[in-house]
């Protein structure tokens, strides 16, 4: 937690991921540099020593001593290997503001950067540095005691670090910010975010059980910010694959690194793995096989992919393609290289015995020149390649589902009981009699699928599972978690959701506003609704595809579902927009919102209004920031904009409603918003006291009417204060959120100044409340005027 | 090294080029083939600002008075507003000062501000005097830029202010940034008028 604490911002609307950060430890450079005296003693150390120590160490342990005068870290002293007695020695310099190796031109603003950097590619170096094993299993817990450590210890394994799991956990701990790669000199970043987004399993692989050597050479590419600009500072082809033993090529040429596809040393591995389908390993269908190249230009261009789904129908796991590493964005490869071009790649997935055919292409090289007709079956492999790494992720998600199926149905498990109560306990939910509103309902409905979620997670095979899928960020694995927790727990209940959050709209007028309001509107074009004069509309075609998506929307029961249909949606309307118009015209919300209103006034109100409440109140809080949560939240302006659209309605007061409506959902948003994230500390559904809840917060809330007075009070921290102790709820939440999420603490604040207003049902009934609505507005006017 | 991610609020009459400046301070991003949104309501970019990523989340707002109503849906939680006037019309000034008092009272309290007169490539149609402006946003301690989102002047200059002066992860540790509290003033200048 504490770890986790760190990335997640106090601040408004600010949220840091860790991309890998959830399972609660350092990331490699902050054990790096919480153990730094161990690697960079402070006490004068010198060279013999140093030598002494380091003398049959393996390949790639080093330490690095301070100069005896300026006390600055002058040099890098790495084992050459336990059979070579040899310690190889690199000059460090330190500018002042960066430290580089001499002989290199890349900078690091600080020393552990410098080594991380070196322990993942070797630049300069003869081998990569090697990072003991054991700082992967270094927590927060024992963090302490890395500081405690000597040299000495850091070269072999601190027992009290020693842990059965640390020769495992060498991959899980890698953050995923870059890729950086290299063909032919050219130098080829991978945008970290494309990572986020689509996760990079279809780049690399993870060998669970591979040996050491093997997970090292293959953790691959991924530093913790080596690219930063500071630590990056020129741009030189590097290449992160380098086998420790490698011997250092010629280091004066900006190539200095050889390129994972221009091995020219088969004796080089390059960290290739490649997995073999399991038919051709009966025995052994996770083996993977390790080459020495990508290339098998002897193979069929284009029929490999199809082999190769055909012989492993259910692909385990993502490959780690070298393809990616080649020619793709960049320059044709220089044809006189004697290096082979990296014509084929992709096809050399599904060959097993690529050392050798590597080998016999060697005498022919220049035949592999790349040309057009190539080029073209490069696209197509790659299509396929990338069809085969996502039938891959689908594999792993299918694995997932079906596991939590089975758990979910698993008599007498947690899960399967927690799941029951939470299907029994919605099913029983509903409009009361008494008139409970409706979102409160919902949002212990949330709070429930998040306590599923972490029900889930307890499971050691579900950890297993989602530990194998280690190329996905925390958000991923999680919205991969939660749409199986929506499969299981979410499908019974959802037409009871629709019905209930039906009854609650109809009670509530919504339905018939937007009815009435909907007569008014319908006849207008999208200029009277706001757009500007070019702006296009969906034509009829269009139109009736954007209804059947709303119809397939409002069948998911999914809200991650519903979102990414919405966003199909909200794209085809750009595109009708600037159907007609000159490229280059940008349409932003000015124009999209009418169009969009355009297009709901032409569609299904009610169901559009269920669906756009089902999603803001069961969608995972932490999805609303980003596009699903723009568009959403459109969509629930625009159908607002309808519902209250009152002709000659003073536009400060619609405001104020709206701001009302907003806020009563953010607050509740809010409360439950720390849930969704993995808390340390599980939750288990608390139906009961829920209900007990809500029902004090709604006596809590007649009783603070008269308190409304007061809601203007300029203090936000008092009125927040208020409310705390007017809501037994709000307090509650407000105290967990303190304990686990700072953000979510100040969210409520950030919440305050308005959220006194209180929930959607109460404020609509209550007539002192509208009126005090417009007291505010009044007040509001006055000071508008004395601006 | 975290990325974090930063909403921003885009803020001002409709026509000021609150789209055009994100469009441009996008356009360049350093991998424009990576994940492009699917329209200029919404987009997003990342830079690098000290050891973190930001992460920007562009939220761009109509700015027709009659969806007015709509925008605290917008600017609640967001770390930053950009409010966008054009150098060339009054008015859209005049709105943007409602909009900063709309987001003293009902924003999030630590919302960094930034005024944008757009336009400023149009100093010949020029209404609003830059000094006028700038000594309206020192009041406020708004960050305060002329732009020119047709020729890309001071576009990436806003952007930056605005990760300046985003307030650094207590728990990360390291220098606090000249954080603005918008929040507090807000309190001062409402308790004067309750």
């Amino acid at each position: 937690m504490l770890a986790s604490r760190a990335f997640h911002s106090s601040v408004n609307g600010t949220t840091a991921i860790p991309w890998r950060s959830s399972r609660r430890r350092l990331s490699l450079l902050e054990q790096l540099r919480a153990c730094q005296e161990a690697w960079c003693p402070r006490t004068p150390w010198d060279r013999e020593e140093v030598q002494a120590v380091l003398r049959g160490t393996p390949a790639g342990s080093f330490l690095v001593l301070r100069d005896s005068v300026t006390s600055q870290p002058s040099l890098l002293c790495v084992s050459a290997g336990e059979q070579n007695e040899e310690v190889l020695h690199y000059d460090l310099k330190y500018t002042g503001t960066v430290f580089q190796l001499s002989e290199s031109r890349l900078s690091f603003s600080d020393l552990p950067q410098l080594v991380l950097f070196y322990s993942l590619t070797r630049d300069v170096l003869s081998v990569c540095l090697t990072i003991p094993c054991w700082i992967y299993s270094v927590t927060e817990m024992n963090k302490n005691r890395l500081s405690q450590l000597e040299p000495k210890t850091w070269l072999s394994t601190p027992p009290e670090l020693q842990t059965e799991e640390m020769t495992n956990k060498e991959l899980s701990n890698v953050m995923c910010s870059i890729q950086l790669t290299s063909t032919n000199g050219a130098l080829c970043i991978i945008n970290p975010l494309y990572l986020r987004e689509h996760g990079d399993d279809w780049l690399t692989h993870r060998t669970t059980a591979a040996q050491s050597s093997t997970s090292r050479r293959d953790r691959r590419l991924s530093t913790t910010r080596a690219w930063t600009g500071s630590g990056l500072q020129n741009k030189r082809a590097v290449s992160l694959e380098q086998e420790p033993s490698a011997v250092s090529e010629d280091v004066s040429g900006l190539v200095r690194a050889r390129s994972a596809d221009s091995a020219s040393n088969p004796t080089t591995p390059t960290g290739v793995v490649l997995r073999r389908s399991s038919k051709d390993f009966p025995n052994s269908p996770f083996q993977r096989l390790t080459t020495g190249s990508l290339s098998t230009p002897s193979t069929p261009v284009s029929i490999i992919p199809e082999v190769h789904r055909h012989s492993s129908p259910l692909p385990q796991s993502p490959h780690r393609v070298s393809w990616i590493e080649d020619g793709f964005w960049l320059p044709p490869p220089r044809p006189s290289s004697l290096l082979h071009p990296p014509s084929l790649e992709l096809d050399s997935l599904s060959i097993s015995s690529i050392e050798e055919e590597q080998e016999s292409q060697f005498p022919s090289p220049s035949s592999y020149h790349p040309s057009p007709h190539r080029l073209a079956n490069k696209v197509i492999n790659r299509l396929s390649a990338v069809g085969q790494a996502l039938g891959g992720l689908v594999s792993q998600k299918k694995r997932l589902t079906n596991r939590v199926l089975e758990l979910s149905e698993r008599k007498g498990g947690a899960f399967a009981e927690a799941v029951k109560g939470f299907v029994e306990m919605t099913l029983k939910g509903g409009p009361d009699p008494s008139g409970v509103t409706g979102p409160e309902f919902l949002q212990e409905v949330r709070s429930s699928l998040t306590s599923l979620r972490e029900i889930l997670l307890d499971y050691a095979e579900i950890q297993a599972i989602l530990d194998s899928i280690t190329d996905l960020n925390d958000l991923e694995i999680d919205s991969l978690v939660e749409l199986s927790v929506h499969k299981v727990a979410l499908k019974p209940v959802s037409a009871h959701l629709y019905n209930y959050i039906h009854t609650s709209r109809t009670n509530d007028g919504s339905f018939e506003r937007l009815q009435s309001n909907f007569l008014v509107l319908e006849k207008k074009e999208v200029q009277d609704l706001g757009g500007s004069a070019g702006v296009g509309v969906p034509d009829s075609v269009i139109l009736e595809r954007i209804k059947q998506r709303w119809s397939s929307m409002h069948e998911a029961y999914s809200p991650n579902k519903k979102i990414q249909i919405l966003l199909k949606v909200c794209k085809s309307i750009y595109h009708s927009m600037s159907a007609n118009t000159s490229s280059g015209t940008v349409f932003g919300a000015d124009d999209f919102l009418p169009c969009l209103t355009w297009v709901l006034l032409r569609s299904n109100l009610v169901a559009l209004q269920v669906d756009t409440d089902y999603m803001m109140e069961l969608l995972d809080p932490t999805q609303l920031q980003g596009e699903g949560g723009y568009y959403l939240t459109t969509l629930y302006a625009s159908l607002y904009y309808i519902s209250s659209f009152r002709p000659r309605l003073a536009a400060r007061q619609l405001s104020m409603e709206a701001q009302k409506s907003i806020n009563q959902w953010h607050r509740r948003r809010t409360l439950y918003c720390n849930q969704s994230r993995r808390s340390k500390h599980r939750r288990t559904i608390r139906r009961q006291s829920c209900h007990d809840q809500s029902k004090q917060d709604s006596d809590a809330e007649t009783g603070c009417k008269n308190g409304s007075v007061e809601e203007h009070n300029p203090d936000s921290t008092d009125v927040s204060e208020q409310q705390t102790g007017r809501s037994s709820e709000t307090a509650q939440a407000q105290s967990e959120n303190a304990q686990s999420e700072p953000e979510d603490e100040d969210e409520s604040h950030t919440a305050a100044p308005t959220s006194d207003w209180q929930p959607a049902a109460q404020q609509e009934v209550a007539a002192d409340n509208q009126e005090d609505g417009q007291t505010v507005c009044v007040a509001e006017e006055e000071q508008q005027s004395a601006f | 090294m975290a990325l974090r991610e930063l909403k921003v609020c885009l803020l001002g009459d409709t026509g000021v080029g609150k789209s055009s400046i994100v469009c441009r301070f996008v356009e360049d991003s350093f991998d424009p083939n990576i994940n492009p949104t699917i329209g200029a309501s919404f987009m997003t970019k990342t830079v690098q600002y000290q050891n973190d990523l930001h992460k920007f989340l562009i939220w761009d707002t109509a700015g027709q008075e009659r969806f007015r109503a709509l925008a605290p849906m917008y600017y609640r939680g967001s770390a930053a507003a950009i409010i966008v006037y054009d150098i060339t019309k009054e008015e859209s000034f005049q709105t943007l000062k409602n909009w900063v008092k709309e987001l003293r009272q009902h924003g999030p309290p630590d919302i960094v501000v930034a005024i944008a007169g757009n336009k400023c490539d149009l100093s010949d149609a020029r209404e609003v005097p830059e000094k006028d402006a700038k000594d309206y946003a020192d009041s406020i301690h708004a960050i305060f830029v002329e732009t020119s989102a047709k020729n890309a002047i001071n576009i990436n200059e806003a952007f930056t202010e605005i990760s300046k002066r985003i307030p650094v992860i207590d728990a990360e540790g390291g220098p606090s940034g000249k954080s603005f509290k918008l929040g507090r003033q807000a309190t001062e200048s409402r308790r004067t008028c309750c």
